[in-house]
Formats: C-alpha cells, sequence, structure tokens
C-alpha cells in the first residue's frame, strides 16, 4: 500500500507538470490580443473607425494651438485658480517653452495616431478582406496620415517620419527629425494616395468617413500653405465640381440636427445625449466661469473660461454681420439678472439632454474655407480678378453684407484674410492663416501690437491683478513650436528647434 | 484498521482507573512545604511560584528557596519560574516535606516556529525569522490583523496613514525594494498565501501567531513572491487535553485629541486676511492707499464676521463608540481537536457618519483519524460593513474641512443645511461637508470566506506525504450615491445637480494547493530534513459596474430609477505554478545547514521569460555547543548564521507583457461605429524582478534565556526591476514596461529581549530596532531619473545614487523683502517683495519655472525605527506598554502648498496671520505675501518638517479576579491606544503616507488618527 501512495504521487506530479504551461497562459477576456487583430475584414473596418476616434480627442484641444494662441481668444481671468499658468496660459500669454505641458500632449497625441494609421497599415495585406474595403482604408488611413504630418510640419517644422510601427523600445531611438522639404514630400504622398483611392461620398450608414473632397481640399490647402499657388488653384478647383455649396444660414453649418451638410467637407463626427462616450462638450470649456447655469442651461454649471473672444475680434465684426450672433456672445444675463460682459464663443453652443455630454461635431473643412483659399491663389497669381471677388463675395453675401469691389491686390488680401477670421472665426484656422500670409517679422509686429492691445484693455477683468512682465511679448523662434522637453532628454540625439 | 486500536483500550482504561484512584484519594487538606532548587547547582531558587493546580492557592518561595502553602493529598503542586521548564509535582498522602528541583528551560529554544511550508525548532533556524510575541502586544482595540504587527519585529515598519476604522496598516519589510512593482509583503494565513493585502476581514482574535520571514534564505520557497518578505499567520486551534470557553468583551470611545488638529484661521481672521489682501495689493501694484469702498463689502470690516465655522471641528465625532465581543470554544481532548470562534466588532470613525462592523465566525478542526493519517480543516466567514467616506487629500473631505470658507454658517436660519460654502471673491465654492457627510450614501459590504484543509499520510516512519487545499471567496459590494441637494464634488458646482448612484460588485475567487512530501530523520548524530513539494493557484475577479445620473427623486436610490444608466463588466485572473524542494541537516546539533530551491511559472510574464529559479542557502553554528566553549552557565546559547538566496517580485498588472487592443469608438451615419486601437506597447521579453540577498545574523541567549539579543546585518539588492521606462513617443507610446535599475536595500536589525523577576514582580521588555539604508543604483542609464507627484504638489524623485524617492524642489532660501534684493538675486521671473527666495541651483543666474533649479529637499525614508515593550505582572495586576518611533525623516506637508501660498481661494492655515505684508511688517519672515501665488507654491523645501517622533501606542493596564467556583479565570482590562505622540512635526500624523508606492511621505491631509480607550473583560471556563 505504501509503495502505492508513492506511486500516486509521483504520477500526480508528473500530471501537474504536463499541465502546466496552459495553466500559466492568460489573457485578458474584456479586451483583444493585438497579435490577432487586424485579421478580417470587420477588424480593419474598426482599426480605421479607432483612428478616427482618436481624432476626437485630437480635436478637442486643438483650439489652444489655433485661436487660444491668435489675436481671436483670450480667457476668462480666474484670479484664483492660477495652477493653469505655466500650462494652458503659457500659450495664451506666449510664455511657452520646451517644457509646456499642453505642447508636449499635441506632439504626443499626433504620433499616438500615428501609430494606429501606421500598425493599420503595415497589417492590412495580411487581413482577409476584399481589395476594394483594403484599398479605401488605405486611402483613408494615408489621408489621416498626409493630415498629421502637415500639422505636424506646420506646428514643429523639421519632423520625425515614421511610416511603420517600431517592434522594440531601442528601434524608436535610430529615428531623427527630417527637413521640412522632406515631411512635405511625405503629405503629398499621403494625400495623392488618399485622392486616388478615396471615394466622392459614402452610403448613408458611413457618412462622416473622409472623402476624395476632403482629400482635395487638404492638398490645397498644402499647395497654398507651401505659395504654390497654380498647383492650390487647380486642386481646389477639382474641389468646387463635387456638388459642395454654401448654406443659406450661417447658423446651420454649426446645428447639431443639420449633420454632414451641403457645405461639410470634412466633420469630426460626435454624438451626444446617450452615454456612450462619442459626445463632444467644447461649450463646457469655453463657457465663461461663474455663470452658475446661466449659460450653460444646468443648474450651477459653470465653465473653464477658456477660448473667450477678444475685444479685437468682437470689434472686427462690420455692422449687420449675421455671423456675429451665431460665432459668439460680448456676454451673459446671470441668474440674479445682471448683465456679466464676459464673451464666450457661441458656435458649439446647442442645447442638449446630459449635463456634460454636447452633440456638437467640429468642422474641419467646409467649402466657405475652399472658396477663399481660392480667392487667396487667385489673387496671388493673378490679382483680385472677377473669380476672386466672386468666391469673396458668396461669403459676404451669405453673411448680409455687401460685396466689395475695386480693390488693390495687397487690399485683396488683407480683405480675404480679414474674411478668413470672421468666416471661419473659431474653427481652428487662424494661427495658421496668420503663418501662411505673414513673413515671421511681420507676424512678431502683428501679434505684439494685438498684445499691447490687450494688455492695455484686457477682454475680461483680471481683478486687480496686474500682467507679468513677460506676457504677450511674441519672439521670432515662437513661430514654430519647441520639440517637447521630455522627447529631448530621452533620447538627446533629437534637435530642438532655435531658440528654445 | 480497527485493530491497531485494540491493543490501546486496555492500556487507556486503566489510565482511567488510576485517575479515578487518585481523585478518591483527594481528601483532606494539610501544611506542606518544601524547598525549590536549580537541577543544575542545586542551589536555591528564590521567588519562584508554587500553586496548587485549580485553585487560587499558592505562594512564593522565600530567600532560601523555602514555600509553605496549604494542599491535600491527590492535589497538583505548579511550580514555575522564569527562565525554568514548569514542573508540576503530585501531593502524595502523607508527605509534608518536598524537595523540588528545576530543569533550565530551552525556553525559546525548543520552541517550534512555523516557517515557510513547515516548522522548525527555533534553535536550528539559519535565517532571519521575527516571532511576534503575543503577550507584548496588549489588549489592543484595533479591528485589523495588520496592528499586531506594529512596533514588534525589527525590519518590519508598520505605518499608519490613517485613521479610517478597519484601516489595514503599511507594512513593510527591511525597506522599499521596488522602484516599479509593489513593495508589500506575501502574508499567508495557515499556509495559504492570500496575496499582498491582509484586507479588512480577518479576526484578531483568532490570531495565534504571527512569523516574519525577512531574509531571503526563509523567504525564497516562496518564489516570484519573496522579495519583499513573507508575513505568516497561524490561527488558534484548542490547546492539548483541555476544554474551555473564552469571552472578551472590550467597549470604549475614540476622540481626536486637540494636539493633533490642524488649525485654520476662522471667520473674522479668514475675512481680515481677504480685506488685508485686497489693501496689500492695491499698495503695492498700484502704489496708493485704497479707499474703504474698493474692498468687497463682505470683508470690509472683518471684525464684524459673525460666522465663524470650525469645518474640521463640525465632522468630527465625538467620543466615537468602539465595541469588540469575542466567544470562543475549544476542545482539545481526545484525537480531534478543534475551535469555534464568533466575533463581532463595530468601531465608529473619528469623522461623523463613517464606521466599521464586522461579523465574524471561524471553525478550526484538526487531529488525528489513526495512526498515519492526520487531517485538519479551517474554515473562517466575516461580514463587514462600512460607512466610508473620501476623507484623505486635498479635494477629499478632510482636505476641503479644513479649507471651506470659515464664514458661513452649516445651517440656515431654519435648520437646513447650507448647501453651497464659499464660491464669492476668488474663494473656492465647495459642497457642505457635513451635509455630505449626513446625505450621502456610500457603503462597502464584504463577504469572505476563508478556508483551508490538509490531510496528512505518514509512511515508511519518516515520510510524511501533506496534501493542502486553500480558497478564499471574496465578494464586495460598494454603493455610492449622491442625492441632488449636494453641491457638485468639484470646485464651484453649486447644488442642485442631477443625483448619482454608483453600485459595484467585485467578485473573486482565488484557489491554492499544495502538495508537500517531507522526510524527517535522526541518525546518531546526523538530522536530516527534506521536503518536495509543488503548488498551484489562481485568482479570477469580476467585476460588474452600474453607474446612474438624473432621478426622479432621492429616495428610490437604485439604477432602475436612473434617466440615465450605464454599466460595465470586466474579468481579470492570474495563475502560478512551481515545484519546490528544502533541505535542512543539522549535525550534533552544532554545525546547521539549509538549501531550497523553487522554479516558479506565472502567468504575468512574457512568452520568453514565463519561468523563474529562486535557490536559497543558509547555515548555522552554535559556538556553544562547542567544546572548546567555557561552560559558563550564562551563555544559554550562541549561534552565528549567515544566508544567501535568490526571490522575486510580480507584484505587476495581470496582462503587461502583451499588447492588447482598446476601444476608440466613433460615429458613422449616426450611428455608433466600433473602433479599436492599441493600448499599450508589448513586451514579450518581460521577465522576473529579482532580489539577491546576504544575511548575517547572531543570536545570542544568556542567563537561562532571560537575555535575548539578535542582530542581523542584510543586504539586499533588486535587480531588473519591472519599470515602465519611457521610450520616444513615435513609438506611438511613452512608456512601455521593461526590466531595469538596481536598487540596494541594506542593514541592521538589533532586537533585545529581557524578562527577569523581582520579588512578586514580573518583567518583560523587548526592544527592537532598525537601521535600513536604500539607494538607488541604477536605473537605465547614468543620468536616468524617475520624476513622480507634480510641480505644485511634491516631486519625490529616484536618481542613482540617492534613496529611492527623495523629495525633489526648489530651496527656499527665505522671502525677498525689497525689490532691491531681488535685483541681486539671481533672475526670478515675477518675483515681487514677500515671495520666497529660490536657490540657483544650477548657477545659469536664473532661476527657471520648471525643474531645472530643483535639488533634494528631504529624505522621507527614517534613519531608524525602533519599537519598545515593557510589559508584566505584579500579583493579579498586569501592564503593558508598547512605544514605536522613527527618526531623522521628512514629511512633505501638502496642506501648506495648498493654503500657504495665499492665493485666498482657500482658508488659510492659522499661522498665515503673520505673513509678510510689507517691508515693514515682514510678518515672522517665514511666511509669503498675499499678492501673488508664484514662487510660493512650487513643490520647495519650505514645506518639508522632520518627522522624527516617539509614539506610545498601547497602554494596557489588567487585573485578573482571583479565581472563584463562578467563574474560574476572570481578567478585566484598560487600554489606551494611540495615547501620547511626542513629536515637532506640525501635522496630525508624522507616519502619514496616502500616496503610497514609490510617492512615499507626502502628508496631504488624511482621516486623523484619533485615542481611543477601552474597558475590557476576559473571561474563561
Amino acid at each position: 500500500m505504501q509503495k502505492g501512495t508513492i506511486y500516486i504521487f509521483i504520477s500526480a506530479l508528473i500530471f501537474s507538470v504536463s499541465c502546466g504551461d496552459e495553466f500559466l497562459n492568460k489573457t485578458d477576456p474584456t479586451v483583444l490580443v493585438a497579435d490577432e487583430f487586424y485579421a478580417t475584414e470587420e477588424d480593419l473596418e474598426q482599426a480605421v473607425n479607432g483612428v478616427y476616434g482618436q481624432l476626437r480627442g485630437y480635436f478637442g484641444s486643438q483650439w489652444q494651438f489655433t485661436e487660444f494662441i491668435t489675436d481671436n481668444t483670450t480667457l476668462h481671468f480666474n484670479p484664483g485658480n492660477r495652477g493653469q499658468g505655466p500650462a494652458l496660459e503659457a500659450l495664451e500669454f506666449w510664455q511657452y517653452n520646451a517644457g509646456t505641458p499642453n505642447i508636449n500632449s499635441l506632439y504626443n497625441s499626433i504620433y499616438s495616431i500615428m501609430v494606429n494609421v501606421n500598425t493599420t497599415l503595415t497589417r492590412m495585406p495580411e487581413a482577409n478582406a476584399p481589395e476594394e474595403v483594403k484599398s479605401r482604408a488605405e486611402g483613408e488611413m494615408r489621408f489621416i496620415r498626409g493630415f498629421l504630418y502637415f500639422e505636424l510640419v506646420r506646428y514643429f517644422g523639421d519632423a520625425i517620419i515614421i511610416t511603420e510601427p517600431v517592434q522594440t523600445p531601442a528601434e524608436a531611438f535610430e529615428y531623427e527629425r527630417s527637413p521640412v522639404e522632406s515631411v512635405y514630400q511625405q503629405v503629398f504622398e499621403d494625400l495623392n494616395a488618399a485622392v486616388e483611392a478615396l471615394p466622392n461620398s459614402y452610403p448613408s450608414s458611413l457618412v462622416g468617413k473622409a472623402t476624395r473632397g476632403a482629400a482635395l481640399t487638404l492638398l490645397g490647402k498644402v499647395h497654398l500653405t507651401r505659395h504654390e499657388y497654380t498647383e492650390a488653384i487647380n486642386t481646389l478647383n477639382q474641389v468646387t465640381q463635387l456638388g459642395y455649396h454654401l448654406l443659406s444660414d450661417y447658423g446651420a453649418i454649426f446645428n447639431p440636427q443639420n449633420k454632414n451638410h451641403q457645405e461639410s467637407i470634412w466633420e469630426i463626427q460626435y454624438q451626444g445625449d446617450n452615454l456612450f462616450g462619442v459626445h463632444s462638450s467644447f461649450i463646457y470649456t469655453f463657457a465663461p466661469r461663474e455663470s452658475f447655469g446661466a449659460v450653460i442651461d444646468f443648474p450651477g454649471q459653470e465653465g473653464g473660461g477658456w477660448n473667450t473672444p477678444t475685444l479685437d475680434i468682437i470689434n472686427a465684426y462690420e455692422e449687420g454681420d449675421l455671423r456675429k450672433e451665431v460665432s459668439l456672445r460680448e456676454g451673459y444675463t446671470s441668474l440674479d439678472g445682471d448683465w456679466v460682459p464676459v464673451p464666450y464663443i457661441n458656435k458649439y453652443h446647442h442645447p442638449h439632454s446630459i449635463r456634460g455630454v454636447t452633440n456638437d461635431n467640429w468642422p474641419a473643412l467646409r467649402y466657405a474655407d475652399v472658396l477663399l483659399m481660392l480667392a487667396e491663389a487667385i489673387n496671388e497669381v493673378e490679382g483680385p480678378t472677377g473669380e476672386a471677388y466672386m468666391h469673396l463675395n458668396e461669403i459676404r453675401e451669405r453673411a448680409g453684407l455687401d460685396p466689395i469691389s475695386g480693390l488693390s491686390q495687397d487690399a485683396f488680401r488683407t480683405a480675404v484674410l480679414a474674411e478668413r477670421r470672421l468666416e471661419l472665426a473659431f474653427e481652428n484656422h487662424r494661427w495658421f492663416d496668420l503663418k501662411r500670409t505673414m513673413t515671421v517679422p511681420q507676424l512678431v509686429n502683428f501679434l505684439n501690437d494685438y498684445g499691447l492691445r490687450e494688455r492695455a484693455e484686457p477682454t475680461t477683468s483680471r481683478e486687480g491683478i496686474p500682467f507679468s512682465n513677460n506676457d504677450f511679448i511674441f519672439s521670432d523662434h515662437q513661430v514654430i513650436f519647441p520639440i517637447p522637453q521630455d522627447q529631448i532628454r530621452i533620447n538627446p540625439d533629437i534637435a530642438q528647434n532655435p531658440g528654445y | 484498521m480497527l485493530n491497531v486500536y485494540t491493543p490501546k483500550i486496555p492500556l487507556l482504561m486503566g489510565f482511567f482507573y488510576l485517575f479515578s484512584l487518585t481523585l478518591g484519594f483527594a481528601q483532606e487538606a494539610g501544611m506542606i512545604k518544601g524547598t525549590v532548587i536549580s537541577a543544575e547547582d542545586a542551589e536555591p531558587l528564590p521567588g519562584v511560584s508554587v500553586l496548587v493546580k485549580g485553585t487560587n492557592r499558592g505562594t512564593v518561595t522565600n530567600i532560601d528557596g523555602e514555600f509553605e502553602l496549604e494542599a491535600a493529598s491527590g492535589e497538583t503542586l505548579t511550580v514555575s519560574f522564569i527562565g525554568f521548564e514548569t514542573t508540576e509535582i503530585g501531593v502524595n498522602p502523607g508527605q509534608t516535606v518536598y524537595e523540588i528541583s528545576m530543569q533550565a528551560s530551552m525556553g525559546d529554544l525548543g520552541e517550534v516556529v512555523v516557517m515557510g511550508y513547515g516548522s522548525q525548532r527555533r534553535a536550528d533556524i539559519t535565517s532571519a525569522v521575527s516571532v511576534i510575541n503575543m503577550d507584548n502586544i496588549g489588549d489592543v482595540p484595533t479591528t485589523n490583523v495588520s496592528r499586531l504587527l506594529q512596533g514588534q519585529a525589527a525590519g518590519v515598519q508598520v505605518r499608519q496613514n490613517s485613521g479610517r476604522p478597519g484601516e489595514e496598516m503599511e507594512v513593510t519589510v527591511r525597506g522599499l525594494g521596488s522602484l516599479g512593482a509593489g513593495s508589500q509583503p506575501l502574508y499567508v494565513v495557515d499556509g495559504f498565501p492570500i496575496g499582498t493585502t491582509l484586507g479588512q476581514n480577518l479576526n484578531p482574535a483568532d490570531i495565534e501567531s504571527i512569523t516574519v520571514l525577512k531574509d531571503a534564505a526563509s523567504t525564497a520557497i516562496y518564489g516570484a513572491r519573496g522579495s519583499n518578505g513573507v508575513i505568516l499567520i497561524t490561527t488558534k486551534n484548542a490547546q492539548e487535553g483541555k476544554v474551555g470557553l473564552e469571552f472578551v468583551v472590550n467597549h470604549g470611545m475614540t476622540n481626536v485629541p486637540d494636539g493633533r488638529r490642524t488649525r485654520m484661521m476662522d471667520g473674522p481672521e479668514f475675512a481680515r486676511f481677504k480685506h488685508e489682501s485686497f489693501v496689500d495689493r492695491i499698495r503695492y501694484f498700484e502704489q496708493r492707499e485704497p479707499s474703504l469702498d474698493e474692498i468687497p463689502e463682505e470683508f470690509r470690516f472683518p471684525e464684524q464676521t459673525q460666522i465663524s465655522t470650525d469645518w474640521f471641528q463640525e465632522i468630527m465625532n465625538q467620543n466615537a463608540r468602539f465595541s469588540n465581543y469575542n466567544a470562543t470554544l475549544t476542545a482539545g481532548t481526545g484525537d480531534i481537536r478543534s475551535l469555534v470562534s464568533v466575533g463581532y466588532v463595530n468601531q465608529e470613525g473619528a469623522v461623523i457618519n463613517t464606521g466599521f462592523e464586522r461579523f465574524n465566525v471561524r471553525a478550526n478542526i484538526d487531529g488525528k483519524i489513526n495512526d498515519f493519517l492526520t487531517m485538519g480543516w479551517n474554515i473562517a466567514a466575516s461580514h463587514s460593513r462600512e460607512d466610508y467616506a473620501p476623507t484623505d487629500g486635498r479635494g477629499a473631505l478632510i482636505g476641503r474641512s479644513l479649507w471651506a470658507d470659515p464664514r458661513f454658517p452649516v445651517y440656515n436660519e431654519d435648520g437646513s443645511f447650507n448647501t453651497f460654502i464659499g464660491g464669492t471673491h476668488g474663494v473656492f465654492g465647495t459642497a457642505n461637508v457635513v451635509q455630505e457627510l449626513h446625505e450621502m450614501e456610500r457603503t462597502l459590504e464584504i463577504n469572505n470566506v476563508l478556508t483551508n484543509g490538509f490531510l496528512e499520510f505518514t509512511f515508511l516512519k519518516d515520510f510524511k506525504f501533506r496534501s493542502q487545499v486553500n480558497a478564499t471567496l471574496n465578494q464586495a459590494g460598494r454603493k455610492e450615491y449622491r442625492p441632488s441637494t449636494l453641491a457638485g464634488p468639484g470646485f464651484n458646482q453649486p447644488p442642485p445637480r442631477e443625483a448619482t448612484l454608483m453600485q459595484n460588485n467585485n467578485e473573486s475567487l482565488n484557489i491554492a494547493t499544495d502538495q508537500l512530501l517531507s522526510y524527517s530523520k535522526f541518525i546518531g548524530p546526523h538530522r536530516i530534513d527534506g521536503l518536495l513539494g509543488y503548488s498551484a493557484q489562481q485568482e479570477n475577479t469580476k467585476i460588474l459596474q452600474g453607474n446612474g445620473t438624473e432621478f426622479p427623486n432621492d429616495q428610490t436610490r437604485y439604477l432602475s430609477s436612473a434617466i440615465q444608466q450605464t454599466s460595465n463588466s470586466s474579468e481579470f485572473g492570474w495563475s502560478l505554478l512551481a515545484y519546490f524542494a528544502r533541505a535542512n541537516y543539522s549535525y550534533n546539533d552544532k554545525y546547521l545547514f539549509s538549501a531550497s530551491w523553487r522554479r516558479e511559472g506565472s502567468s504575468r510574464f512574457g512568452a520568453n521569460n514565463k519561468w523563474g529559479n529562486f535557490p536559497a542557502f543558509s547555515a548555522g553554528w552554535r559556538i556553544s555547543e562547542e567544546d572548546f566553549m567555557p561552560q559558563a552557565n550564562w551563555i544559554t546559547d550562541l549561534k552565528v548564521r549567515a544566508s544567501y538566496g535568490v526571490t522575486g517580485n510580480n507584484a505587476i498588472g495581470n496582462y503587461s507583457a502583451l499588447s492588447n487592443m482598446r476601444i476608440s469608438n466613433y460615429v458613422l451615419g449616426g450611428d455608433i461605429a466600433n473602433g479599436q486601437v492599441l493600448a499599450n506597447f508589448a513586451n514579450a521579453n518581460l521577465g522576473w524582478e529579482q532580489s539577491q540577498q546576504t544575511d548575517i545574523g547572531l543570536d545570542f541567549a544568556m542567563f537561562d534565556n532571560r537575555l535575548v539579543f539578535t542582530a542581523e546585518y542584510y543586504n539586499r539588492l533588486t535587480q531588473d526591476m519591472l519599470l515602465s521606462v519611457e521610450m520616444p513617443v513615435i513609438s506611438g507610446f511613452t512608456q512601455s514596461l521593461d526590466n531595469v535599475g538596481l536598487v540596494r536595500n541594506r542593514g541592521v536589525e538589533l532586537a533585545l529581549d529581557y524578562r527577569t523577576r523581582i520579588n512578586q514582580l514580573n518583567l518583560r521588555s523587548n526592544l527592537n530596532v532598525t537601521i535600513n539604508r536604500n539607494k538607488v543604483l541604477e536605473i537605465r542609464g547614468d543620468a536616468d531619473a524617475i520624476w513622480s507627484g507634480g510641480f505644485y504638489s511634491t516631486y519625490n524623485v529616484s536618481v542613482p545614487g540617492r534613496p529611492m524617492s527623495m523629495f525633489h524642489g526648489f530651496r527656499m532660501m527665505g522671502i525677498f523683502n525689497t525689490e532691491e534684493e531681488i535685483d541681486n538675486w539671481p533672475t526670478q521671473d515675477g518675483a515681487i517683495p514677500g515671495t520666497y527666495k529660490y536657490y540657483d541651483a544650477n548657477g545659469d543666474g536664473e532661476i527657471s519655472y520648471d525643474i531645472q533649479d530643483m535639488v533634494e529637499i528631504g529624505n522621507p525614508h527614517p534613519a531608524m525605527l525602533l519599537g519598545y515593550t515593557i510589559g508584566g505582572d505584579y500579583k493579579n495586576f498586569d501592564f503593558n506598554f508598547m512605544f514605536t518611533g522613527a527618526f531623522n525623516y521628512d514629511v512633505y506637508r501638502n496642506i501648506e502648498a495648498t493654503t500657504l501660498n495665499m492665493d485666498g481661494v482657500f482658508n488659510i492655515l492659522q499661522e498665515g496671520v503673520d505673513r509678510w505684508r510689507s517691508p515693514e511688517n515682514p510678518g515672522n519672515g517665514w511666511i509669503a505675501t498675499s499678492n501673488t501665488w508664484k514662487w510660493q507654491r512650487e513643490s520647495n523645501s519650505r514645506y518639508v518638517y522632520d518627522a522624527s517622533h516617539v509614539w506610545l501606542r498601547n497602554v494596557t493596564l489588567g487585573y485578573t479576579i482571583p479565581q472563584n467556583p463562578i467563574i474560574p479565570s476572570a481578567r478585566l482590562f484598560f487600554s489606551a491606544e494611540n495615547l501620547f505622540l511626542f513629536t515637532s512635526f506640525p501635522g496630525s500624523n508624522p507616519e502619514v503616507n496616502q500616496r503610497g508606492g514609490i510617492n512615499i511621505g507626502v502628508d496631504d491631509e488624511a482621516y486623523p488618527i484619533p485615542r481611543t480607550f477601552t474597558l475590557g473583560a476576559n473571561i474563561r471556563f
């Protein structure tokens, strides 16, 4: 009997050894494993959707770098909470440097989308999916990659070009920044591929994806940015053939009841009135602090007090401009009945049923932008021709303004920029428009002049707290953002931009 | 098999026969006398206790070792004395004079100590092991077993982070070992490794013994969970041959002492502060004298401020009750011994409407089935309910009770709650903390079953095979309801809000099985013990959570009433497999050797590194047994020992080695479109964090074990730590988990036990001293550093060459008094008179508003820890005093960074009245101006304090009621917990460590540590 016991014991041991490794293989049952993903048509569609999903977050913070930093918006100064000083406020007051956390986030968010674009493109050939799906998905991914590199090169100048995912951390140390010209070559390659692959439109169930029109519009913008005006005109003129037109009512452009309309070329999609987590909440950032339910219609709800329209832009509207009331409000009536002169952006302010959950989409590219780009490009090539006036006045007409005529090339250039400012106000164009249309010294002077005005007469009360000496002093080098300190600390081979 | 028993039956009957015979003779009592001598040298022993067993008749021997007392024949004398084996002598008919000779006891040396997967005679142990002396703990009013470890063992740091009822204390063995994974020890209850937390459901009254395994030789048998020490807890069972019933009742009350409260400005003081800050700002920035109407009306006449609310005081629960009941029935007669215990504890919190309540039942049974088969089964079940509140941190209740505007009342004139506090003129608005504690429903209910059983089979004389199965089932249900009447949880969110509800159900099942084959043999002077084992364990947790918002009313607080509902569920788990072996060999009880080896596989590691090896060796030499040692009778035992071993740490996430997808949905065609993106960077090479530990120890017992001294030196090197390592973001991620770094913990531990008897006073004392030095030797590269925390909320920084997690910040050199001083100082952009003057660490002439000029400003690691217990008894009285101490370490006081930055959005520490106001009125030279916030709020040395302290943790005084026919044994006791704190630290708790992990030593204001007084009784039948 005793021998038998030993035998049982030993065989139990052997049995347990043999079942060992399976016992130790555990994967997270709540998520998918990356190694096994990208295998089917459905996986591929979801990978593409995932990238669009990341854009929701990206567009949630773009106002900081494109509007807030310019003469369009400022902040509802918060004398109490100074915690945002070195972060958000550094952008407003041009105190940003390589350590500014928001610039770090901007840089990181671009590459965290890029890795999913690159992984999807790299894994796509092995996926079991029809060729037309693969082709369209490739077009979408290359559109977004072209967009991301265009963002990178405009914000940061020279950029690291990466088109395949790295397999080990060590590989990531091997990349260096490529010159601006090479980055633009990447942008052209990607956008041209996208123009080839993308459809002009989608069946209703897929509306929201990038179209050929979006790729052409973006490509036109790239040419315009590079002052390649003839190419810009040729590209943008293809967009005018695609059936887009201006809506007659400016307010309808931003109305969530009217998403993906005929003027919309590329719209970032959000959905409110449910808790599925794909909503927007722009007005919660933009509404005045301490408005306590007087702006956002929920008891006690205050806003962030960010991206506040400046007196400068408020005063820029002509008498009778229908866009002003849609785009902004100069203040609000508190629940106690007092007028509070704190302006706020009104474009993304619509009724919604759940606190913090709005239904507003973000207009990334729309037809009015195409018309104004065309006007700008034509003027640069041929001067203010009838065609250029036609495009500009189409915009003005909708705004309820008189057409303009008889301008010099210079004056027309100024008029287009002024029109862009108001037509596309608070839609994240201003910073790039200023950079595109001005030389660095011009831009420095322009911003510092604005800074002096804002210092002399702040848009909102500072409650007795003076400006810091370094507030609103814009220097040449700040035209290009710094490469975040963290990236250079991690990999000292990465070069910093001059001046930082 | 029954025939095995048959020969014994007559024997047993014979025993009963003899027994009844003895009883029969027990009749008349008479005076007997005698002498007690030492068996070794025949010298008389004074002070020996002689007691007639089962009665209260007893005496003590005189200076010549003589005694005299009344005893009847048939009765038994129990003769006991410290350092000697207790002896029993029968009183024979007719014999009136006795000479009793006492053997020096083996004392602790003969004691059997619970070790990993077995036990060992203390004399044979060759590794670093601390056994908690349960006598030294006192009758502590505690709900958590972790409290029993406090101050009792060298090398074991037990921090009480907060006074939350039911709170588990934070235990660290031999310093912080890991930069990335956890540093908590492994808890093993009755042989069952339950994990790195004890939870809240084990009943302290059920604990028989606690052993702390400290060095690698003792912990390597636990492999990948052994790096941070192992704490073995054994629950009680009946004593052999005894049947008993014990009741313990303990009642008391709890208060937060005045001296441990943080003082804030009162209403008029705060109004004056706001008034003056308006005046000072106009004076400084506009260089003029302000008129009175430039000051907001509410601050214009601060002395007329009507209301002054001390919010902290308002949320204190005065005389909170503590009650604890335990009943234990034990039966140790026969082959099977058993224990059944029932416990109930109810602890009201020191903060109103918080508290902890628990019911425990336990049944332990073990014994012989036959000569070669023994079995045992323990089962413990508990139910606990906690009314909790998020108390810790600036945004939580304690923080808010400190910074809430004191000029607002708790109640409106009609008696209803004032629902929104502050929110005017830049002062942050917050919910009323009293109302929140009354109206918010926050409960955590835990049902726990912990069970383990074994079957042990003895065969071939020297072999044993033991098969053990362990399981714990834990179900925790959490509910939080925030009614619409409350202001929002953030700043400036006045009511009404949408009501919110969260309900969470968390179920986990942890199962382990061990198969152990052991061999034990004496061959002449050789003693051999061997162990072969196999262990498998897995844990699986399922979580179901529902959230609701917008309720039609505040009465129906269930998800079904919510207009908006979301739900989610998840599941996770891990598994491990291990094979292990151990051999102990001793020669002549003089030369001792031990070696162990474990091979362990874990589901948590990468495909290429699933398995790890953990060997250990140790040796000891009992010098006192050597012939060359003079047979000096004061040396009882002298042993030197050394050990080396490798252990691991698998306290990382469950699926860290894999790259997973995460959901990133979009909207297409107006509908949700499912989307997935990469969630993390994969590292298939992820492997084991390893610690190599060397330990040298000395055990020295003297004067018949009256004085026992233990000294240890250890050196633990932890390498290949599982750490998030930064990588270029072009990879798509900013970090990935990798095996990097090297951390050393080395130190000295001293423990001194002394027991003596002075006349009728028995005294025992224990002193333990821990000196640990922690140093990061390597992270990834030379220039690498791990920064955690924040610019405004304390940086803990680990850099090679320094201890882990040192405080970093600006070095505050004083306060700028004039513009001239600012001009003569390196540039501090935006500095004005009254702001802090910081040190230009990099010497570039500018103090930049980032981390470049930040330097080390404090060390959160105590240079020395101390535990001291003195206890004893005198006649029927007994006492126990326990002290803990920690010396020469720093705590960062975040409430100062929050309020002494003087921005006036919060109420301010009372000392803020002495702030800088002008060059002529610079205050106490230590508190900044209210004219700005910059250069006042950043992580800096101004807010770092030495937190050295000594705490009189517990005083227990007891009185044993003389035996009487109704109650054979009864003892009354008084216990005072957290009685006195001696420290210069200005905060409420020098042990505070809410952030935990590598963010140690930051005081964010936590649930205060109350003082508890209890009265209790312990009755035995």
